[in-house]
């Protein structure tokens, strides 16, 4: 008796704090997202207004733009960040002392608070006395004086290199896990049979990796739907609202605005994007184990 | 020929991955020890100075609290998820009971929630009970964050463990409970460790609940580097500083673990 309910009383604890540190939130902000409260005019939630907010947002330009600055933000940074996990893993999977040292050092970026590295790119960046600035006005003249976090395109291009130099390193340790797993036999026979390191890299290792470069690209997303930090320390949304992502922007409506009816939908909105990503993701990784043990 | 000539670019390839990876920390610390004079300046030939550390310690703005706050919100929220996580981990290695899958699947699911959607309700309720500002807020929404993913990354270290000894015990007479206190746990304690630091990390690092949850008393450090933004402008000699404060311990304990990083971070997400 006392055996076989044993575990779930194992389970009790974790479950409570999950329970009541974010299922019970989540309903909270479910509920406040159908109801009119702006924060500023009273401590109580106002009546419930349907679907208002939600309808609101469907038509509000600055919703529409901090989707729009999200897509591209997620697009370019997974990309970018797999891509060149890929690459780095590839490469640092051969034995060495400056390959070990390589992965060693790799795993400072990821260790780093991403509000700092958003503090130090806008250093680096600034155009009067930012290192990286200077470095390439001198490199390229043509650069000279650019005002690189003034500049809508160019903030974003930096607001996603920071991204991917956090990101990258985690990356790319998963990427030598799943180099690491694959078996190494029909590599070497090809090698023995004079395929070139392009052939082999596109047409026998990455094929096999198909597995875990789906499941670094949906984790990259989720991480890059959640990014935050840097915004606030890098941009602050800026220039106008050019890198102001959805994240940002409900933090806005919901901490300078205090309008917590339509920063409740918002959030749910962002809520089911993420939702639907990571219930194909679990889907995904159950049918890849599936087929693993068959 | 061509053999030296790759042999040599990948070496050039590497140095220049360290030099992408190393040179924005590099700045950083040597900012940290500049005088304010040479901070804004590119040379790499100053006098060292611990001036910034100096100040950043003193009034006004009092990183010693900051620092204060990071720890004891890291290690309390640390104190608490873990051994709840590891005991649900077992559970979830170990015994194929109902509503199993759908448990992990919930528990799991939760961490892929906005961190933005959950502080919103959490304002809230704070400022109802008056708990806004402190730091037992803070390591209540923390919990939110890590504990679901310390359970993923203990169950991974826990599955890899195998089960003939706990069985053997079991026959022997043990109770479960000792099992897991006497043979589970001491086998699976270095991946809880690794876990645990990932957790402090992960938890230090944390800016969003910090920024929106604390005003004066109960600031921690990332959040903190906002403050050396003046009306003068960014004290950025300052700021590095203060993120190297941020960065060493963090950066010690990353290069622990590092051996496990690999194996710890990839069991639950590939497996």
């Amino acid at each position: 008796m006392k055996d076989r309910l044993l575990p779930y009383w194992l389970l009790i604890p974790a479950f409570i704090i999950v329970l009541a540190t974010t299922i019970y939130p989540l309903a909270y902000s479910f509920i406040t997202s159908f109801r009119a409260w702006d924060l500023t005019k009273s401590r109580r939630p106002e009546g419930f207004v349907g679907l208002d907010n939600y309808l609101y947002a469907a038509g509000e330009s600055q919703f529409l733009n901090s989707l729009w600055v999200t897509f591209v933000f997620v697009i370019t940074s997974v990309i970018l960040t797999v891509v060149l996990a890929m690459a780095l893993a590839l490469l640092l999977r051969r034995k060495g002392p400056m390959h070990t040292f390589t992965r060693i050092i790799l795993i400072l970026p990821f260790a780093m608070s991403p509000a700092l590295i958003g503090v130090s790119y806008r250093f680096m960046f600034n155009p009067e006395f930012g290192v990286i600035a200077n470095g390439l006005g001198a490199v390229f003249p043509a650069l000279q004086g650019v005002p690189w976090l003034a500049d809508p395109q160019l903030a974003m291009g930096i607001l996603v290199l920071t991204d991917v130099w956090h990101w990258t390193p985690y990356m790319t340790f998963m990427c030598l896990g799943g180099l690491a797993s694959i078996p190494r036999e029909t590599e070497e026979a090809a090698r023995i049979d004079g395929a070139s390191n392009l052939r082999i890299v596109f047409g026998i290792i990455l094929p096999q990796m198909r597995g875990v470069i789906l499941v670094m690209a949906v984790l990259k997303t989720i991480f890059a739907l959640k990014m935050f930090d840097q915004v606030v320390t890098l941009t602050g949304g800026g220039p106008g609202t050019s890198t102001e992502t959805l994240a940002y922007f409900i933090f806005n409506v919901g901490f300078r605005w205090f309008d917590m009816g339509y920063a409740s939908a918002l959030a749910w909105i962002l809520t089911a994007i993420m939702m639907f990503i990571s219930i194909w993701y679990v889907r995904m990784l159950l049918s890849e184990r599936k087929m693993a043990t068959a | 020929m061509r053999k030296t000539l790759a042999y040599l670019g990948e070496r050039a390839l590497l140095a220049l991955i360290s030099f992408v990876v190393l040179f924005p920390i590099a700045w950083m610390f040597l900012t940290a020890f500049k005088q304010p004079r040479d901070a804004y300046s590119l040379s790499l030939i100053f006098e060292p100075t611990v001036q910034n550390f100096v100040t950043v310690f003193s009034e006004p703005w009092n990183l010693g609290s900051m620092v204060l706050n990071s720890v004891i919100v890291a290690t309390v929220t640390v104190a608490i998820a873990v051994p709840c996580a590891a005991l649900a981990a077992y559970s979830f290695s170990r015994f194929r009971v109902k509503g199993r899958k759908f448990l992990f699947f919930l528990i799991l699911s939760t961490q892929f929630i906005p961190a933005v959607v959950i502080v919103l309700p959490f304002f809230l309720m704070f400022r109802q009970l008056d708990l806004l500002d402190t730091r037992i807020a803070l390591i209540i929404v923390n919990l939110a964050i890590v504990t679901p993913f310390v359970i993923w990354m203990i169950k991974g270290f826990i599955d890899a463990i195998p089960t003939d000894s706990e069985e053997a015990a079991m026959i022997d007479g043990a109770s479960r409970l000792r099992v897991i206190k006497d043979i589970v746990m001491p086998m699976a304690a270095p991946g809880i460790m690794t876990s645990s630091i990932f957790c402090f990390i992960l938890t230090w690092n944390e800016f969003l609940f910090a920024l929106i949850l604390s005003r004066r008393d109960a600031v921690t450090l990332p959040v903190g580097l906002v403050s050396f933004r003046t009306e003068r402008g960014d004290l950025w000699e300052l700021m590095s500083a203060a993120g190297v404060m941020i960065t060493v311990p963090i950066f010690i304990m990353a290069l622990f673990i590092q051996k496990h990083f690999t194996r710890g971070m990839t069991a639950g997400a590939v497996k």
